[in-house]
């Protein structure tokens, strides 16, 4: 059963609309991830879930009711801001407790649902103070504590992490996900940090220009991105894309030719192949490069720059033609000060685009 | 030794630096000031003037123009700065309301009377309180009163009148103080409270008010010490007279009466100036005594 609906939702500014028609479903207790770049409407979109956003059409129901002119306060939701939006004047007690001073909630029973929030989130030592005594991460595990409280039935949470530094980032992802496993509630999570996304996520909803370009499961955007833009945005580093021409369609298959490597030809399966002549963009994922000779085509590169991590290296190199690619290789901290480089791609991890940027499979 | 001496010379060129904005300051500021307190403890009329010691200041307790202006200042503070503090305040969240059309005008509009001159306003306010001036006869056009008030005969109204002139004159300075410290506030502060289903009244009350206390009580400390040296208004509304009988009479117009219109009695209104001082500075150490984190001397 779904928990949360979304029926054709959209948001206009005056004449610019920033969210375009959105449809979906999500399920009781899912975590879902909104991900996307600055300005593709994943913000305003929790926004009008949260009803600090009018919604300009569409529906949006919740447990089975509409709720796009509901008050925000009774929608079952709580919210976690990026700012951490705690009240600076407040102990972090007061701060959990404040809401539920307003919704009748008798003192003593404010104060067990503050200290079982506390205990959750670790916070009892920390309840006499105000926020500008708490580090980052203490005033954002003060923000989801505040959340806790009012016992919602979805959580949203806006960019929590992107004030945090990169160690306490890791350490707060892991925190959110024990969290959805302790309290089994619906969460709603919008980042632009695609390994958020990833490792949070039951479903991560990408979007672009205020439309979904893919839901799914993080692997099966990752190994089965359904357009170039998912293709691109899911994976780090980022997915490689050859400039490629059909030369030849077989029954099933397709070969292109690179035409920035070389005019290198590689043959794929294709259940529907494009005309011959048209362009088309071949991708390649970082990892999936292998040794020379190992595949089924073999790439002969320059390499610019190389990165040795110690466990996996990435090599930045080019063909002279314009055309960067990203190689990670394991092996390659062996091939320390080499300047070309002859690597080979498969045609079962090679993804092919059309000139819009949609699979072609 | 060539540090020591490099850093006397830094010294003297300081010194040099600041040296003729320090003589100005000592020759008009600290000098007159210190001057003051000497002179507070001279009796006598005109240059004839004597040591009297405590003498001026059992005159105070004596003189009752001086009680009246003293109570007449007092009513103005009781009365005037709690309207000002509250109305400029309900403004700059009205004005901070993001949603509110022609926020721009508004603002110009309650901030104007504070850049006009106070001579200018004051002399136009004296017309328009006239008997047969513009408040009265739109007050009697609307039939909420029958006959013309006598806004400067009347005691009671004449302090209305005066109340009412600086309200207009200063809740717009307040109020850019208010409106500066809440654009400061991050607006999901309020988006979470919202969210959480905190009442407007109480986030108003809990979240505006306690964040904007610092601004409240420098407010209140600076329209306090204004409200104290009230004199421009009450002079130009009753030409220099305080009047009707006293009743408007304020400590500044005291001072302003005993040094320059009757027989120049310069210790005594030194005396008073001295008692604004004083109260001023008992005013401002309450306030900030009310306003102190509690949390943090607890």
């Amino acid at each position: 059963m779904s928990h949360l609906t979304l029926k054709a939702v959209r948001k206009s500014y005056g004449s610019v609309e920033v969210i375009k028609g959105i449809d979906l479903a999500i399920k009781a207790k899912e975590f879902v991830v909104f991900v996307g770049p600055s300005g593709c409407g994943k913000s305003t979109l929790l926004r009008m879930i949260a009803g600090l956003e009018h919604i300009s059409g569409g529906d949006l129901e919740i447990g089975g009711k509409r709720m796009n002119d509901v008050d925000p306060s009774k929608r079952g939701i709580a919210m976690v801001f990026q700012s951490y939006a705690l009240y600076p004047h407040m102990t972090v007690r007061e701060n959990m407790g404040f809401a539920l001073r307003f919704a009748g909630v008798a003192k003593e029973q404010i104060a067990k649902q503050v200290a079982e929030a506390a205990r959750i989130l670790a916070l009892e030592p920390l309840l006499d103070r105000v926020p500008k005594e708490l580090s980052g991460g203490q005033r954002q595990r003060v923000a989801i504590g505040r959340a806790i409280v009012r016992n919602p039935q979805v959580f949203l949470f806006d960019e929590p992490l992107s004030n945090l530094d990169a160690e306490l980032r890791v350490h707060m992802r892991i925190e959110i996900a024990r969290l959805h496993k302790e309290l089994q509630t619906t969460m709603i999570y919008v980042t632009h940090d695609q390994v958020e996304a990833m490792t949070l996520a039951d479903t991560i909803v990408v979007l672009r220009d205020g439309l979904v370009e893919q839901v799914g499961k993080p692997l099966e955007l990752y190994d089965n991105p359904s357009n170039q833009f998912v293709a691109g945005f899911i994976g780090s580093p980022r997915m490689n894309f050859m400039a490629a021409k059909v030369v030849e369609a077989g029954s099933g298959t397709v070969t292109v030719a690179l035409t920035k490597q070389g005019n290198v030809r590689i043959t794929l399966p294709l259940t529907a192949a494009p005309a011959i002549g048209s362009d088309v963009t071949l991708g390649v994922r970082p990892e999936h490069f292998g040794l020379a000779a190992a595949g089924d085509a073999d790439l002969a590169v320059n390499v610019d720059v190389a990165e040795h991590l110690g466990a996996t290296s990435y090599l930045y190199a080019n063909t002279g033609t314009g055309e960067q690619l990203i190689i990670e290789r394991e092996e390659l901290r062996n091939e320390l000060g080499k300047e070309s480089l002859t690597v080979s791609i498969r045609a079962a991890n090679s993804y092919l685009f059309d000139n819009s940027g949609q699979r072609l499979r | 030794m060539a540090q020591a001496r490099l850093d006397r010379r830094d010294q003297i060129t300081g010194w040099a630096f600041i040296a003729p904005a320090l003589i100005l300051l000592g020759l008009f500021m600290i000098y007159p000031i210190v001057w003051s307190l000497w002179m507070s403890f001279q009796v006598g009329k005109g240059m004839n003037l004597s040591f009297g010691g405590f003498a001026n200041i059992m005159r105070l307790t004596k003189d009752p123009v001086f009680l009246r202006a003293l109570g007449n200042t007092f009513t103005f503070f009781i009365v005037q700065v709690p309207i000002m503090i509250v109305l400029a305040l309900l403004f700059a969240v009205a004005l901070n309301d993001s949603t509110l059309r022609f926020r721009g005008l508004f603002r110009t509009a309650i901030f104007l009377p504070c850049v006009t001159s106070l001579i200018a306003y004051s002399t136009v306010f004296k017309s328009m309180f006239a008997t047969d001036g513009i408040i009265n006869e739109a007050l009697m056009a609307v039939h909420l009163i029958g006959a013309p008030i006598g806004w400067f005969s009347d005691p009671f109204w004449a302090k209305v009148a005066i109340i009412l002139a600086i309200t207009w004159r200063w809740t717009g300075y307040n109020m850019i103080f208010y409106l500066a410290a809440l654009q400061n506030i991050d607006r999901s502060i309020y988006e979470a409270a919202r969210i959480d289903g905190v009442p407007a009244w109480a986030r108003f009350r809990y979240l505006t008010i306690p964040m904007l206390k610092p601004v409240i009580l420098f407010t209140t400390v600076i329209s306090t010490i204004g409200t104290l040296q009230l004199f421009d208004e009450v002079y130009n509304f009753t030409a220099g007279n305080g009047g009707p009988s006293d009743s408007t009479i304020t400590l500044s117009l005291y001072i302003y009466n005993l040094t320059f219109k009757f027989m120049p009695s310069f210790g005594y209104s030194a005396t008073v100036s001295w008692v604004i001082v004083v109260v001023v500075g008992i005013l401002s150490f309450l306030q900030f005594l009310v306003a102190r984190d509690r949390r943090r001397s607890a």
